[in-house]
Order: C-alpha cells, then structure tokens, then sequence
C-alpha cells in the first residue's frame, strides 16, 4: 500500500503539531499518534487501529525538525510489516534508537548552530536599524527548517530504514561545527560595529574601540564560570549609573 | 573539573545514560570536560547496524567514536589505542557500569545522567528513575569505592547519591 | 493604556508563546521577531527592534538542551516592547533610556515563564492519562482532541508570564522613570553598549569550536580596521 500524497501532505502539516501536547512522561508520544493518525487510518481501522495506538503510545522525544524522518521510516515500516516483511527489529526497537541521535545531531545543528548564526547575521542590519532584519531572519531560518521537514518525510517514507544512511550522509553535526566558526566569523564583525558605533556615539576618539576587546574577553571568562548574563547586566548598569550620579 | 582517571587511559567522565549520545551529550560535556573520544560499552548496541551508524553520524568530525559491546571497549580501554585522549565512557545502565568496572576499568566517579522513567521504578531525580536491580549495582559500585553522583549536564548542580535505607 | 493596545499584545504574546514549543517553531517566539512585531502593532516599530536586538543578544546562548527550560525570552520581549512604548508616550524621554529602562526591569521577570511552562507540562501528562484511559476503554476518536488541548495549556502560560512581565515593569518603571531620569538619560548611551557587549561575550564563552578565539579576534580587529578607514 502506498499512501496517496494528500495524507503524507496531512502528516507533514500535523507534524508541525507534534510538541503540543509536551509532558514529562513520555515527551511527543501524543504528538506522534496526532502526527500519523491520517496515515493509520488508511491501515487500520477497528480494533486494529485501537491496537495501533496503543503500540505506539510510549516514550518518544526527539529533535522536531527531524521527527519528520522518524515518522515517514516509521509509516513505511507499519506498510512493510503488515505486508510480511520482517525487519529484524520492532518498531519500538526503531524508535528508541532513532530518536537519540536525530535529538544529537537537531540540538547540535538548528539550536546550536543555525540559530545563532542566523541570528547574527540579522542583527547585523537590524543595529543599523534597518526594518527589514526580521524578515530577513525569518527568510534565512525557515528555508533550512522547513526544506529539512520535508526532505526528512520524503527520505523516510520513501526509504524506511534507509533514512538512517540520509541522516548519516547530510553530516549536520560537521556542518553545525562549520556553522559555529561562521558564526564567530560574522560575530568578530558584529563586536567591531557595535564597538565603532558606540564609541562614536560617547565622543570618545578612535583609539578607545580597542578596549572592548579586553572588555569582551573579561566578560567572556565570567560567564564560562556560569554567572547568568543577566546579573552581569544588572551590576553593571548600577555601577554605571552611581558612577555618573558622583560625577 | 576534576579528573577522573582510570587505570593507565584518560576516562575524563564515566557515564550511565540511557539515551546513550545524545544533545546534552554532544553539546554541553564533550565542550566542557575538552572530550575528544566517546566510547559506548553496549552490547544491544553493537548488534544494531543502523543505530551504531547512526550514533556514529551524531558526532563531529574531530571527536573520535568508539561504539561496541562491553568486553570489546574494556579491551580497547585497556591497550595503548587510546592512551592519549580524553575519554568519555558511556553506559545504558548500572549493570553494563559494574561489570566494565569488574573487568579492570577503574573509574573513581560515575556520572548518572538520564535513566528514563517507567513501571515499578524508583524516581529520584528529574530525569533518574532506578529499578531495584540499578539500585543493587550502584551499591556495588559504592563499595568498590566509586562515586555516584548525579548531574545531567555539567551547569547543574552536583547531587551525591545517597544510599536509600530500604 | 487602550484596551486595544492590550489586547493586541496579547494576541502577539500567545502566538509567539505557542511558537515556542507546541506549534511550528518558524522562530517567531525569538525576540529578534517577537518584538518587532509586538512595536510594529503598537505604533512604534524602532522600539521593538532596538528591544528585540537587545534581547536576541543577550540570551542567544541559551539552549534549550534536555530537560531544561530558559527563561521566557519571547514574553520578556513583547511585555518590555509594550512597557518602553507606553513608558515613552507618557514620559516623552529618549527612546534608548525607556528601553533600556524596561528592559533592565522585565527581564527579571522572565524567570516567571520557566515556572508557567513547567506547569503546562505538567497539565499535559493529565491529558497524557486521560488519552491512555481512552485507550483502553476504546475510544480513540478524543486522541487527538486531547493532543490539541494542550496548546491551551502553552497559551495560558505565555498569557500568564506576560500579565507578570508587564504588571512587574508596570509597577517599577514609573518609579524607577522619575527616581533615575537624570542620570539614565546621561548613561543611556553606555548603558546601551553594556547590553550587546555582554550578549557577544556570553556567545564567547559558550561556543567551544576548534580556533573559534582566532577566527573571531581576526575578524573583529579586520573589521575594525576597515570600518576606521572607511
């Protein structure tokens, strides 16, 4: 059986759904059975579906972006198994194994790494005050997220347990470490512009913009000692504000 | 970060987790302790193809992986192959951590990150839930003079296991 | 304060809190769009932007790895774009002092938006027990109702943390205002170089590549050359 492109365009659409229902006992398992209900009801209907459901109600967490993987392996497993064929492994073998190392190479890649990098290079414009940094942020961000949701159903519903070597060969735990020194690439230039700016701003002469850099520096080893940026803020805005009052 | 040496390799944290490799994995321990190689001891693991594949695929370029059954990664631990890195060592469960630590791998801590919940388990923490059986072979581990401590990723707080009356 | 206002944040705030977690993450929830968004409603676009860069900064190296929630960014970034557009109508000072203001009092705030997301979890493991319970006496049709559900649970939270970012700055801001008006308008301007400073430092300290400190030092001092030619 072959799902018809409406219901996998269905479960591409419920995916987006999946963490609604977040809980501490057992993460997406909820979001999973809303993900692929259109598809399980082209399987199973009856008592074979209640079955279904309770199967696959159980502990599921994963990265949300590649959940879309998971699940389109998944279906085709569901296909291949009531066809006959024996995988060697049961679908809540697969599912524990996957969801481990698609949640790595997610947080790693998309919170890691494209976040920030995104981030920085919209707020680059958007210090220069320019309007159109969010739209530029989204743009940039949701090209990937959303090409990488797709691709990963098509890969897994097309390939099942083949989707392991696409994982495998799209490398995003290298590609997040590239992203990373991009990153700190774009973040050198954004230091430098804010630094210039401010110094321009205060009248100070050029001279003074190499401070930030020991400033940076100083800060920096502050917070790999885990003080939370927060405080560091707040202490030194008052210490700016009593020094400016005493003058 | 103290140093938890083994016998003659650099073991620079001993782990039960049983999601194994994972984000927290990945992108808080491996950057906090200067990891530069991962060896996971399991054996259901090393069975399935596609989930070492997979595992193996989790991590960067740069970071050496090493992924196989318990007795194969305490050979491996014990010859010269990984004398000069700083190693991570993984466990599913406190079993699979005592028998390593049987078999010569002396760790002198041992990091309990997740245990995932479920049935006629014990929660003690957030993400720790022990069976009766992990509960016996920590207590092992205890009197071999291993410390247990409980931290999920390196800003939380440290929390000494204690030893529950019962 | 109109109703409208109000109410337009609020539909802001509980967008961008379902976009956080239970629905989509396009990354509207971060508040480099959250509050833009939020100033762009409310009539006062610059603000929003200048907030929501601020903030983006400042809390971009906190990742939401395992079980750990950061504090509520997307909220802190719609209730202090709505404070510091009020505070400035009604006061007249200078954009950079309101913002920096509001934002030194909401983002305290934000803390309140770990504890309203622990509890939509927690609310969503009783739909979790009531899905099971459905289960097992056949009927599987409330599945998905039930999985819906707890957006409701996500929304009230974010509308929650927002009524505490907004009535916390609410009732801090006119006193700090008229305390400090002097002396925050004279250092507004450090004030304002604290907030990115401090965001590209803790980025710094987080980020663990191989010659990440080479790579960022070259291309900061590159860039300063270039930009003091130019």
């Amino acid at each position: 059986m072959k799902l018809p492109r409406l219901v996998l365009l269905q479960v591409f659409l419920r995916s987006f759904l999946l963490q609604a229902s977040w809980n501490y006992e057992q993460m997406q398992s909820l979001g999973l059975l809303y993900a692929v209900t259109p598809a399980f009801r082209r399987y199973y209907t009856g008592a074979a579906l209640l079955m279904a459901y309770r199967r696959h109600l159980e502990h599921f967490n994963t990265h949300p972006y590649l959940a879309t993987a998971v699940i389109g392996a998944l279906l085709r497993l569901e296909e291949q198994k009531q066809q006959g064929a024996d995988p060697g492994f049961g679908l809540s073998e697969f599912k524990a194994a996957m969801v481990a190392p698609c949640a790595a190479m997610g947080d790693a890649f998309f919170w890691g790494a494209l976040r920030p990098l995104v981030a920085v290079a919209a707020l680059l414009p958007a210090f220069q005050g320019f309007w159109w940094a969010p739209l530029g942020y989204l743009l940039l961000y949701n090209f990937p997220h959303l090409g990488f949701r797709a691709l990963g159903l098509i890969r897994g519903y097309g390939g099942g347990v083949r989707v392991v070597s696409s994982l495998q060969h799209w490398r995003l735990s290298d590609w997040s470490v590239y992203c990373k020194q991009l990153l700190l690439l774009l973040l050198g230039v954004l230091a430098a512009l804010i630094s210039i700016a401010a110094t321009a701003g205060l009248g100070l002469s050029g001279a003074w913009v190499l401070c930030a850099g020991p400033l940076l520096w100083a800060v920096a080893m502050l917070m790999r000692r885990k003080i939370s940026p927060l405080l560091v803020i707040w202490v030194l805005c008052l210490l700016s504000l009593s020094w400016s009052q005493l003058r | 970060m103290t140093d938890v040496s083994g016998d003659a390799v650099g073991i620079v944290l001993a782990r039960v987790d049983n999601r194994l490799i994972h984000g927290q994995i990945i992108e808080s321990w491996v950057p906090a302790l200067d990891v530069d190689c991962i060896v996971v001891a399991n054996n259901q693991l090393a069975a399935v193809a596609f989930q070492k594949t997979l595992m193996e695929a989790a991590v960067p370029r740069g970071i050496r992986v090493s992924i196989g059954c318990i007795e194969e990664m305490v050979d491996q631990l014990k010859s010269r192959d990984l004398e000069a890195h700083r190693i991570l060592l993984l466990f599913a469960n406190p079993r699979d951590a005592l028998r390593a630590y049987r078999m010569g791998i002396l760790f002198h801590e041992l990091n309990i990150g997740n245990l995932q919940g479920g049935k006629d388990k014990k929660r003690i923490s957030c993400t720790v839930a022990l069976t009766g059986d992990d509960i016996a072979q920590l207590q092992a581990l205890e009197d071999h003079g291993v410390k247990i401590v409980l931290q999920c990723i390196p800003s939380d707080r440290r929390q000494l296991w204690r030893r529950s009356p019962d | 304060m109109e109703l409208s206002t109000l109410g337009l944040t609020l539909a802001v705030s509980v967008v961008c809190g379902l976009d956080r977690t239970a629905a989509g993450q396009f990354m509207l929830s971060r508040p480099i769009v959250a509050a833009p968004l939020t100033g762009w409603l409310l009539g006062s676009p610059e603000a929003g932007l200048q907030i929501g860069a601020m903030l983006e900064l400042l809390w971009l190296g906190r990742l939401p790895v395992g079980a750990a929630i950061p504090p509520d960014d997307s909220q802190v970034a719609v209730g202090c774009t709505l404070l510091a557009v009020a505070a400035q109508a009604r006061t007249g000072m200078p954009l950079q002092a309101v913002a920096v203001a509001s934002l030194l009092l909401g983002m305290p705030f934000g803390k309140a938006g770990q504890f309203f997301d622990r509890q939509a979890r927690i609310l969503n493991g009783k739909l979790l027990h009531r899905a099971e319970k459905a289960l097992e006496c056949g009927c599987a049709k409330s599945l998905e109702r039930l999985h819906l559900l707890g957006m409701l649970h996500f929304a009230l939270a974010s509308a929650a943390t927002l009524g505490v970012v907004v009535s916390g700055g609410w009732l801090l801001l006119p006193l700090a205002l008229k305390t400090l008006e002097q002396p925050l308008t004279a250092v507004s301007n450090w004030l304002w170089l604290l907030f990115p400073l401090t965001g590209i430092a803790s980025l710094l300290g987080g980020l663990k590549v191989p010659r990440g400190w080479q790579i960022f030092c070259v291309s900061f001092l590159l860039s300063l050359f270039v930009l003091v030619l130019r």
